[in-house]
């Protein structure tokens, strides 16, 4: 019998070498791409709502429900940390709500939207409002296969709140300036806003708007194509 | 500020691999993490030490290379950096989608990437 002398074998201790190129942040693209397919399929046009904390994001939404409810069938997410206040308040509005719950995430994800798109009848639905956690950072990095993504702002964030959050404004669709109505008050002029979110993403549309009052939603129903 | 969750799954994907391996340890990963993301390496490298206390990867180096943002033009094709905004009154330049060659608007599509690039495993 033959032995074979050159057996090549890994040795003991040996250390091995594995290329991956895996990147970590596609697992949830590939899930924000299935999410918008799902939602496609079903004829559903999802809007992301982001922003930061206080902005108006809730206000926003509510404004928008009441103005677009006789024409559209409205379904609304909202992930905050732990509690569901803002998913009470968006209920008043006799439309569904799922509540998600990030835990201590600062964001929502794909797949956590994925989860909660499982609890809604798709096809009797139109439109899909997704708030997201008040954050202006975080959100960016995570699609969660909506449409058209808005991102709130307040003149009482101050005056440099665009220029010092760039990449967020790059993905938005939409950019709206919120609580216009405090803007002398807080000696911020809204104008040079509207102008530094222009140069930085030149595409987006911006409104300005007074979420109390209603004043803007109009214009914010035309940016988004409702 | 997410650092936290996304080296959960990196120290979980290497975890499979060198699972999948048999591997007795894990001694180095190398990670190339890109300027547009929101990842401080630093915060990543804190979470990873954390994250592999109680695994075969404990004590592992852990290489942290990171990647350029890139922007590509799709009117005249110009690939590279963002062009800046420099305004004066606030001494910050602030990158903008305005392609730098044609006026056009640019689209990212480097630098948003978490790659595990490599493993060394004690087999
Ligand atoms: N003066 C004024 N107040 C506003 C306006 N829009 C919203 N508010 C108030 O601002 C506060 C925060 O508004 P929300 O809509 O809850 O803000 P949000 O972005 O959803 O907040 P979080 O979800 O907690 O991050 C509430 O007290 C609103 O009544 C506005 O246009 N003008
Ligand atoms: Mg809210
Ligand atoms: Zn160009």
């Amino acid at each position: 019998m033959t032995k074979f002398k050159d057996v090549v074998k890994t040795e003991e201790g040996e250390v091995f070498d594995v290329e991956l190129e895996k990147n970590v942040l596609e697992a949830n693209r590939k899930l924000a791409q299935e999410n918008r397919a799902l939602l496609q399929k079903h004829g559903v046009k999802a809007i992301d709502v982001m922003g930061a904390i206080g902005a108006g994001k809730t206000s926003l939404i509510e404004k928008l429900i009441e103005k677009l409810k006789n024409r559209y069938r409205i379904a609304a997410f909202k992930g905050d940390l732990t509690t569901t206040i803002d998913a009470e308040m968006l209920s008043r509005h006799k439309v569904e709500v799922v509540a998600i719950n990030t835990g201590k995430e600062c964001h929502l994800d794909a797949n956590l939207v994925k989860k909660a798109l499982q609890r809604l009848k798709l096809d009797s639905l139109d439109l899909l409002f997704i708030e997201n956690v008040g954050n202006l950072i975080c959100p960016a990095e995570f699609p969660l296969g909506s449409d058209k993504r808005i991102v709130v702002i307040s003149v009482t964030e101050g005056p440099f709140m665009v220029v010092k959050h760039p990449f967020i404004f790059m993905d938005a669709d939409v950019v709206v300036i919120n609580k216009i109505d405090l803007a002398s008050a807080m000696n911020v002029d809204v104008k040079s806003l509207e102008t530094d979110v222009k140069k930085i993403n030149p595409r987006a549309r911006v409104v300005t708007t007074n979420c109390r009052t209603g004043e803007g939603i109009d214009a914010v129903m035309a940016a988004l194509g409702l | 500020m997410h650092e936290g969750s996304i080296t959960t799954q990196v120290v979980k994907n290497v975890l499979q691999e060198a699972n999948k391996r048999n591997a007795k340890k894990v001694v180095e990963v190398q990670l190339v993490i890109g300027k547009l993301t929101f990842l401080n390496p630093e915060q990543v490298r804190f979470w990873y030490e954390i994250l592999t206390k109680d695994t075969i990867m404990k004590g592992s180096r852990l290489i942290i290379e990171e990647s350029e943002g890139v922007v590509k033009c799709p009117k005249c094709g110009y690939e590279g950096d963002f062009k800046y905004v420099d305004d004066p009154a606030m001494h910050v330049p602030t990158p903008t989608l305005n392609c730098p060659k044609c006026g056009g608007t640019v689209e990212m599509v480097g630098g948003k990437d978490c790659l595990i690039k490599n493993i060394k495993m004690m087999i």
